[in-house]
């Protein structure tokens, strides 16, 4: 929203305050001032000059040199306009006059002839779209006389205001809002610009009745009927000023009507009287499916929690949004009714929200306007019209339906709670004063304070003592506030143990296997889901998602992980990567409950050409994991069933905890590479961390060191390819054999000699006693029973 | 034979001194005192010299023989030595040069900037007593709003553009629901952060993300007041840029706070001069914060006649961007690593 400091002005002197001081205060007490525009002020140095001769110019069959007089000295420009004349009063811009950023007046040669200035048209000044010559001022205007003083409105000072720093404060929506706040901010006097003595000079000729028909919806509307109107461009200073606060000038009522709106901060509205069928105003509600085009033509089929100003024959306007286009005035309007209402902020809001109009006034409207100001507005609309068009005149007196009164806000509270919640000392008389100079209204009773809250702030800003609380700290300066140690108790905090174990995590792989920690959206599409193979339409959907790809929520991990490796795989040969992050579950999609979150791990290793299958790679990263973070009881299990689709069918194995499933580790399948654009070979961990925190953690228990010495012993047995080597070694362990410490495979070795189809494993077994040192018997025999045990499940020593 | 003695022992001790190494020596030893050595052989003969002569023969011999074993032993303690010094010198290698190369930079594993951030700020946040707190990512309008204070079709609802779920729910739009949970798990008085991803309906672009994050925190006591909360916010900023920061409070409107401020830092690039990141003003906007609002503190179950508290959002991924100068919020949930590489 945009200030004007000269709308300011005439309710409030900033005489001696620099508009950047202003701005400053303001932010510091009041809302946050965007930025400063200065308008027009290069009018300083624009004069206005007699001209005393004009001559074509030597060098130049389009030009001519004009000798001018400017008061206090005489300058002689070059002109290119074809109209000015000796003796016309035109404006004269001396070198240095900046027009915007990119132009400046420079004293130059032209054509070989010295020029000292410019001569303006309208356009060139911002005063109209007139650019057929130099304007050309009246006869009587002071020779000399800057142009900042023959057009006072037009320059200006502009603020702009964040408007999200007054959703909360309907008054501020208006200029009388903050010359309001700057007389309390700078202890000046605020004057209100409304002439109620005009109250006493209404006729009532007019035989027009308003009835409300929901005063829950409409608390109030009141009206005004103006004759004698005549619709025509607005004068100069109404114009500049309806510019300022960022409008487009549009005629003369109008423009009255936006001008208000922003000065007191209440949206009218001017109809034509005649186009209104009988002699009533209804207010109600609209009848579900009721057409009904606005001013901008465009055309709605209304639901029953619209609010609609209706006649007779139906609505004439979409209430506290936009007029209608059957009762718009035309040039041909000579009588018009100035409405001036309060509607209810939730109706208003759902209406411009639903047919995306929030239009100026429907942006008042939904902050809860005080429906106090309608009669204000009526009477400073039907002044400025009189300042306007002297011949208008009311023909009626204020038609008002005001159903239900505001009440009358009071809060109780006491400058001793004022000053314990601020935590700073500040007297009695200074409360009463801020809040006084914000227009409260204080009695005091023994520290009690009992404060009548203005209307204009009581509809919903202010209705507690928190809410006075706040009045004075920002008058008092939050910056005077001294900071202050809070008193606690002294306690270590309790700890928050499933992020403390997230963090050890990512520590370790970050840490320990130097790999890359990636984050990514929690967003998930159909395009990525097709190519993964998983597009089973069980994501939870996004009401209102931004792009195709980001339409669901993620189940998996695995999604962005595998994106990242194409996306970097084009720029690295290899590196390791994962995610720590949430998935959303939710198998009955639209039941109200909330999705599931699950705390995810999903991690890529990715080579262009990798040396060895990167199956072992992940393998390693997780059995690393799983021992530094002491999980008791980690097995890996070989999968076939159950495995995502994007996983190799036969690279890939399950993690199983306590007995639970808790993840895969697999190599990408290689038509997920191909969908991908992933050259080179990744393989991938994704694992359920919430399992893996619930686990069961070993306990560090000290065990004695072995005393006496360890045995050896290597057997190969020759076996099937596909057979795993680890359930040979199973048959070892499981034999039990007394005195075999460990069982480890050593090699595996296919080729020469060994033949086709086949491979030879090498394990490591290892004997001793706890006891005593093994003798030679004991050790052959101990030798003899593991080759009998392999012997029996048909394995023959190499 | 007296004469002969003194001939062995000046040849052997003169043999030993000039000896140049180890093998050497033990020739001497050998050739004197072995078993068939030239001092070993008089020593046997003794018996045939006559017994007045023997004893005082003896004794000579055996002085010569200890003179001998003892230069031997020093001897070869000198050789030892000299020679693990030069095979110890002979050991030479160019310590200047990389043999094994180094892991690169690039090649060592790290966090996410914005992990590295969040547990700072989660150690400087338990230092000063508060409590790690957690919620949803989905959640539900309750949560996220009206035990905000924000009711359904208030204003202030804009102010978060919101992503709706298909069963009704929403994506956090502030980690502020934190709070609401926290108060339902504990009693005051207490200090609680809720670190955490939000989520903004809104097109992205070099300033503005869908996704980000932020900590939450909130310290409810007996009487709590707008002093204290700047006095923990500056002690918590000065931990953060490890600086004294000058901060300033101006009015902010937040419905979950009441009074609420925004919370100004000085521009830590200029100095408070004035520069295009503050936008010539030497303040950058940091951080909302303000008093509980009483109904935020009722619907936690918390009387405001009892207790009041203060609370406060700090957003993350602004926090990062200054640090490291970034210019582009989306970097942060790109995957590439040529970013992450850099942190």
């Amino acid at each position: 929203m945009w200030l004007s400091l000269n709308i300011l002005n005439q309710m409030v002197d900033t005489a001696g305050l620099a508009p950047e001081e202003i701005a400053l205060r303001l932010t510091m007490s009041t809302a946050e001032i965007d930025s400063i525009e200065r308008v027009n002020d290069h009018f300083r140095t624009i004069l206005a000059a007699k001209i005393l001769d004009v001559r074509r110019h030597p060098n130049a069959d389009k030009l001519t040199l004009v000798d001018l007089d400017a008061g206090e000295r005489k300058y002689r420009v070059v002109c290119g306009a074809p109209n000015h004349k000796t003796g016309d009063i035109v404006p004269l811009a001396l070198p240095g006059t900046r027009f915007g950023e990119e132009m400046t007046i420079k004293k130059a040669k032209i054509r070989g002839e010295e020029s000292e200035g410019m001569l303006c048209s309208e356009r060139e000044l911002g005063l109209s779209d007139d650019h057929s010559g130099i304007m050309v001022l009246p006869a009587d205007t002071k020779i000399g006389a800057a142009f900042s003083d023959l057009f006072p409105h037009r320059v200006d000072v502009r603020f702009e205001i964040d408007n999200k720093s007054i959703t909360h404060r309907p008054d501020l929506w208006s200029h009388e809002g903050f010359a309001r706040e700057i007389g309390a901010i700078f202890n000046r006097k605020f004057t209100s610009v409304i002439d109620y003595g005009l109250l006493k000079k209404l006729k009532d000729a007019e035989p027009i009745r308003v009835r409300i028909l929901n005063p829950e919806a409409s608390p109030r509307y009141s009206g005004l009927v103006v004759a004698g109107i005549k619709i025509e461009e607005s004068p100069d200073w109404l114009k500049a000023m309806v510019e300022a606060i960022g409008m487009r000038p549009i005629n003369n009522i109008v423009d009255i009507t936006n001008y208000v709106m922003a000065e007191i901060g209440e949206p009218m509205h001017a109809f034509d009287r005649k186009k209104l069928n009988g002699d009533e105003i209804i207010v109600r509600l609209a009848d579900s499916g009721e057409p009904l085009m606005t001013l901008d033509g465009s055309t709605f089929e209304l639901i029953n929690e619209d609010i609609v100003i209706a006649d007779s024959k139906g609505p004439i306007a979409l209430a506290g949004v936009m007029g209608g286009g059957n009762s718009e005035i035309e040039d041909s309007t000579t009588e018009i009714v100035l409405e001036a209402a309060n509607f209810n902020p939730v109706n208003i809001r759902k209406t411009a929200n639903r047919y995306s109009h929030r239009t100026e006034a429907a942006i008042r409207f939904e902050k809860s306007l005080s429906p106090e100001l309608t009669v204000p507005a009526l009477l400073r609309s039907y002044a400025l019209i009189k300042k306007v068009l002297p011949g208008a005149e009311a023909v009626s007196r204020i038609i008002d339906a005001y159903p239900v009164r505001q009440k009358q806000v009071t809060v109780k509270t006491t400058a001793d709670f004022i000053r314990k919640r601020l935590g700073e000392r500040i007297d009695d008389d200074r409360i009463a004063a801020i809040l006084t100079s914000l227009d409260f209204k204080l009695k005091e009773n023994k520290g009690n304070l009992t404060i009548d809250v203005p209307y204009y702030r009581s509809t919903k800003d202010i209705s507690i003592q928190e809410d006075i609380v706040e009045e004075v700290g920002r008058i008092y300066g939050y910056d005077n506030i001294t900071p202050d140690v809070p008193l606690v108790i002294c306690a270590p905090p309790g700890k928050n143990s499933f992020r403390l174990f997230e963090r050890s995590v990512k520590t370790i792989l970050s840490g320990n296997h130097n790999m890359i920690e990636i984050s990514g959206y929690s967003f998930v599409g159909e395009e990525t889901l097709n190519k993964l193979g998983v597009n089973n339409d069980s994501e939870l959907r996004l009401r209102n998602p931004l792009s195709q790809e980001q339409d669901r929520l993620r189940r998996s991990l695995v999604p962005n992980v595998v994106n990242a490796i194409t996306l970097n795989s084009r720029h690295s040969d290899e590196f390791s990567i994962y995610e720590l992050g949430r998935v959303y579950i939710k198998d009955k999609r639209l039941s109200s409950e909330l999705a599931k979150e699950k705390t995810m791990l999903t991690g890529a290793v990715y080579r262009k050409k990798p040396a060895a299958p990167l199956f072992y790679e992940v393998k390693r990263i997780a059995r690393g994991l799983a021992e530094k973070l002491q999980i008791a009881d980690c097995r890996l299990v070989p999968e076939d069933r159950a495995l995502p689709p994007y996983a190799h069918p036969v690279r890939s194995m399950a993690i199983i905890v306590d007995g639970q499933k808790a993840g895969f580790l697999f190599e990408l399948h290689p038509e997920a590479s191909r969908e991908f654009d992933i050259t080179g070979s990744a393989a991938l961990f994704d694992i359920d961390l919430v399992v893996l925190y619930a686990a069961r953690k070993k306990e560090t228990v000290f065990t004695e060191l072995q005393k006496y010495p360890e045995v050896p012993f290597e057997v190969s047995v020759l076996a099937d390819r596909t057979v795993y080597a680890c359930d040979i070694s199973l048959i070892i362990e499981i034999a039990g054999i007394d005195m075999i410490r460990r069982v480890e495979v050593v090699s595996v070795y296919e080729g020469n000699p060994i033949p086709e189809g086949k491979k030879s494993v090498s394990m490591k077994i290892v004997f001793a006693s706890k006891e005593r040192t093994l003798s030679t018997e004991e050790i052959e025999k101990l030798q003899k029973n593991v080759i009998a045990v392999l012997g029996k499940k048909g394995y023959q020593l190499r | 034979m007296e004469h002969e003695l003194g001939t062995i022992r000046k040849e052997a001790l003169a043999a030993i001194q000039a000896a140049a190494d180890t093998d050497t020596i033990e020739e001497i030893r050998i050739k004197y005192l072995g078993r068939k050595g030239a001092l070993t052989l008089i020593l046997r003969s003794l018996g045939n010299i006559p017994p007045e002569e023997r004893a005082r023969m003896g004794k000579l011999s055996n002085q010569y023989k200890n003179e001998i074993e003892t230069a031997i032993e020093t001897r070869t303690d000198e050789l030892t030595r000299e020679g693990a010094d030069s095979l110890i010198r002979g050991q030479w290698i160019d310590v200047t040069l990389d043999c094994v190369p180094p892991v690169p930079r690039e090649g060592l594993g790290r966090l996410h900037p914005i992990s590295r951030i969040q547990y700072e700020i989660e150690d400087i946040f338990t230092s000063m007593g508060f409590e790690i707190h957690d919620g949803p990512e989905t959640e539900t309008d309750h949560y996220n709003f009206e035990a905000l204070n924000i009711p359904k079709h208030h204003p202030a609802r804009d102010m978060q553009d919101t992503f709706w779920t298909e069963d009704g729910n929403l994506l956090r739009t502030h980690t502020s629901a934190i709070q609401v949970r926290a108060m339902e798990k504990v009693k005051p008085p207490f200090r609680v952060v809720g670190p955490g991803r939000v989520f903004r309906y809104e097109s992205t672009d070099a300033s503005h993300e869908n996704t980000f994050y932020q900590v939450e925190g909130m310290m409810v006591d007996r009487e709590i007041t707008v002093a204290h909360l700047i006095y923990v916010m500056k002690e918590l900023l000065k931990e953060i840029f490890q600086r004294d920061v000058s901060v300033r409070l101006r009015p902010g409107y937040f419905p979950f706070v009441e009074p609420g401020f925004e919370l100004d830092i000085n521009c830590l690039i200029c100095g408070g001069n004035g520069c295009s990141v503050c936008k010539q003003s030497g303040w950058v906007e940091l951080l909302p914060c303000g008093l509980v609002h009483p109904n935020v503190l009722r619907m936690g179950g918390i009387d405001p006649g009892q207790w009041s508290g203060f609370a406060f959002g700090l957003g993350l991924n602004r926090l990062v961007m200054m640090k490291y100068g970034i210019n582009d919020i989306r970097h942060f949930l790109s995957g590439d690593i040529r970013f992450l590489k850099q942190f």
